[in-house]
């Protein structure tokens, strides 16, 4: 009896050290297999396209991709710490800058798709029938309807910015809602205010009945929005694994993985295209 | 012949004031000593003092003629000659068996001795066949004795009780008055404290009297005086 | 309302299905938080006894310390490992960001006040006679300072149970130093976030009912023990 109760005594430590010792997923400073960091936005890792393009790349380079999906603005940070070895976001000015600023090298366009408006189906700002995008965020201005922004510098926050530019508007006042969320959580927020967003197309088509928006606004060049891959500048991060880097950049912009992009389907519906026209 | 303890000048304070003030005293080895005196008269201070387990304010105390220095390493090796029971000592977790032990294990008392030794320390406290019993578990006195076990089957130099007898009944002050008496004659100095007057005539020893912190009277020289 | 239920039903579904993303998210989540956890008490619990059972000058500074460390947010003890192993950090050399280790550095520092503190608490709560006692028999100060810690061992290993819960179930570390790599430093709290972020209420429910299960699994295992070892 006392033997048992002495063993029984010893579980929980033996637990804590099996689960350190059992050796998957847990304390691997150096993997076995190289590792390519990939610093993306939530849009292609969340819509599952990184799921189908990467695995046929991770098979011919023999290395595993680490995703980690954050926005844009946050994506280039990293890329600026070489804390990634290659980036895939989408906010050419920002993707420009970094490159003139010697962060990056060898900087692509892979692939579009175009940012929508989204609102509740009741539509009271009529967005659906404004001629264009700017008008559209004027009608939201003008009727304070509650618009919720992402707030977080990520690709959709900078071309929000871009087009109340354009409308010649300074968003301000309680209608303007600035959250600092991802863009799903943003979604939920406007769905459950019965207001406006801002959304990439591949995330309202993955929100499609998880929501109550709708698209109401959708087309015209103001809203297109390409995605651009940068390798992060080995000659100022060292460490960084600049060879992958490129055989990601060409895979990626190559035959093979053009062909996956414009063959993946969300819902029935294609997300991301590759050649450079335009979407409606 | 030098003295087991002397004290010279020893001052313990707590605080601003001072709860043992004793200018000279000496405890000769052997025997058993009482110490007497009310609550709160400094008995428990002493005691803690000749057990090296705290340090006086001012003053020099020796022991064997060696002074005490009070670091960590001299301290060490003078506690493993003295041992003291408190008023109502702490049993560790585990059995019985494990606390009387415990201290055996600590000199290095390999297995097979250390087992007699802790079987007859508790034959000798009334408490054979309790080796598997928890500590926890025990009645007050059952602890009391316990403790009383652990301390003898160390064979300390010198064994200093607080209180042996308070909170005991009849006839287990008589196995411990019998126990303390036997103490001498394996070479262990009792020294005990005591504020029942009734008990004083019964150990049959010296009598140190305290008081307010102060030694009033010592008698029953030469084993104990007040120079 | 439908809502709710529908959550709950694709929660069931998953944990029947025993989907191997999820099952490697609960073992990164668990070995992280185990790693974390034994790597921190090596310094935590002495550092608990020793506030908790010496008077030094400075005391009161070190214990108003650990107090303050317990309730820093996540975040930021996110955003500091994240600035010491960046690459552009000092330790940026060793290529530990957006790795389990990572995340196991900020568990160790999340955990470790916990468990000094409530190690220190335990320590001042015990019984004042122990150490004497010990003393008296024969233990110089570091046999008698074991001799008190396994006396109050079951404050010891409450503190850890708590210290443990808390890596389980934080997010901001995992989430920046780990990075939520998919299959690699995805853990249960930051696949629920991703879940959530993607709309997919049902799976960030049913991954929350997991760990929910684990932590309790966990709690039970040692409750049961702990009542085994108590008089």
């Amino acid at each position: 009896m006392e033997t048992i109760a002495r063993l029984l005594r010893l579980i929980p430590a033996a637990i804590l050290i099996g689960a350190t010792l059992a050796a998957p997923g847990g304390v691997r400073a150096a993997p076995p297999e190289a590792r390519l960091r990939l610093a993306t936005t939530t849009s292609t890792e969340n819509s599952g396209l990184l799921g189908v393009l990467l695995p046929p790349f991770e098979k011919k380079a023999g290395c595993r991709v680490d995703v980690i999906s954050v926005g844009t603005g946050k994506a280039l940070k990293l890329g600026e710490a070489g804390d990634v070895d290659v980036v895939l976001v989408h906010a050419r000015e920002l993707e420009d800058r970094f490159v003139a600023g010697g962060y990056g090298v060898n900087r692509r366009d892979v692939m579009y798709n175009a940012f929508v408006v989204l609102g509740p189906g009741e539509d009271p700002a009529k967005v659906a029938s404004s001629p264009d995008v700017s008008e559209a965020f004027r009608r939201i201005a003008g009727q304070e309807s509650p618009f919720v922004s992402r707030g977080d510098r990520s690709g959709t926050h900078l071309k929000e910015q871009e087009v109340w530019r354009s409308a010649k508007i300074v968003p301000k006042g309680g209608w303007y809602v600035e959250s600092g969320l991802g863009m799903g959580e943003a979604i939920t927020m406007a769905s459950e205010k019965r207001g406006y967003t801002l959304s990439d197309r591949a995330t309202a088509v993955a929100w499609r009945g998880k929501s109550r928006l709708a698209v109401l606004f959708q087309g015209g060049p103001g809203l297109r929005n390409p995605y651009g891959v940068i390798a992060v500048n080995p000659q100022r991060h060292p460490a960084v694994r600049h060879e992958l880097a490129l055989r990601l950049i060409d895979f990626l912009t190559g035959p093979e993985g053009q062909a996956i992009i414009a063959g993946f389907k969300a819902d029935g519906e294609q997300l991301f295209f590759t050649s450079p026209r335009r979407n409606h | 012949m030098t003295a087991l303890y002397a004290l010279e000048g020893i001052r313990k304070s707590r605080g601003p004031v001072f709860s043992l003030a004793i200018p000279a005293l000496e405890l000769m080895e052997g025997g058993i000593h009482a110490l007497s005196g009310a609550n709160g008269s400094g008995k428990s201070t002493l005691l803690s003092l000749l057990a090296f387990l705290d340090r006086p304010t001012e003053g020099r105390l020796r022991f064997a003629g060696e002074t005490v220095s009070w670091n960590t390493r001299s301290l060490a090796r003078l506690r493993r000659q003295v041992t003291l029971l408190h008023q109502s000592p702490w049993l560790f977790r585990g059995s019985v068996f494990e606390n009387v032990a415990w201290g055996l294990a600590l000199r290095g008392v390999n297995g097979g001795t250390r087992r007699t030794r802790v079987f007859e320390a508790l034959e000798a406290v009334g408490l054979s066949g309790f080796e598997k019993r928890d500590a926890q578990s025990l009645s007050g006195g059952e602890a009391q004795r316990t403790a009383m076990a652990r301390a003898i089957a160390l064979e300390p130099r010198v064994l200093l009780l607080d209180e042996p007898y308070s909170g005991v009944d009849r006839a287990a002050v008589e196995t411990a008055e019998s126990l303390i008496a036997s103490m001498p004659a394996r070479g262990t100095t009792v020294l005990l404290t005591t504020h029942d007057t009734a008990q004083l005539a019964r150990p049959g020893g010296n009598i140190i009297r305290l008081a307010e912190g102060k030694v009033v009277s010592a008698k029953g020289a030469p084993s104990c005086a007040v120079v | 309302m439908d809502f709710l239920t529908d959550s709950v039903r694709a929660a069931l579904v998953l944990i029947l299905a025993l989907d191997p993303d999820i099952a490697s998210a609960a073992l990164t989540s668990l070995q992280v938080a185990a790693c974390s956890i034994l790597l921190a008490a090596i310094p935590a619990i002495p550092v608990g006894l020793a506030v908790g059972l010496l008077d030094f000058p400075g005391r009161r500074a070190a214990v108003l310390a650990l107090n303050s460390l317990m309730a820093v947010p996540t975040v930021l003890v996110g955003l500091l490992v994240y600035m010491v192993i960046s690459r552009r950090g000092p330790l940026g050399g060793l290529d530990l960001l957006f790795t389990p280790s990572a995340i196991v550095l900020g568990g160790i520092l999340l955990a470790g006040p916990i468990v000094a503190t409530l190690v220190m608490n335990a320590a001042e709560g015990a019984d004042r006679r122990i150490i004497p006692t010990a003393m008296t028999l024969g233990a110089g100060p570091l046999r008698a300072g074991l001799k008190f810690a396994a006396e109050i061992r079951l404050g010891i290993v409450a503190a850890l149970v708590a210290g443990f819960g808390r890596v389980l179930s934080e997010v901001g570390v995992a989430m920046m130093l780990g990075g939520n790599i998919r299959g690699y430093t995805r853990t249960m709290t930051t696949a629920i976030a991703l879940e959530t972020g993607k709309g997919e209420f049902g799976t960030g429910v049913g991954l929350g009912l997991i760990l929910m299960t684990i932590a309790l699994l966990v709690n039970i295992l040692f409750n049961l023990v702990l009542q085994r070892s108590r008089p």
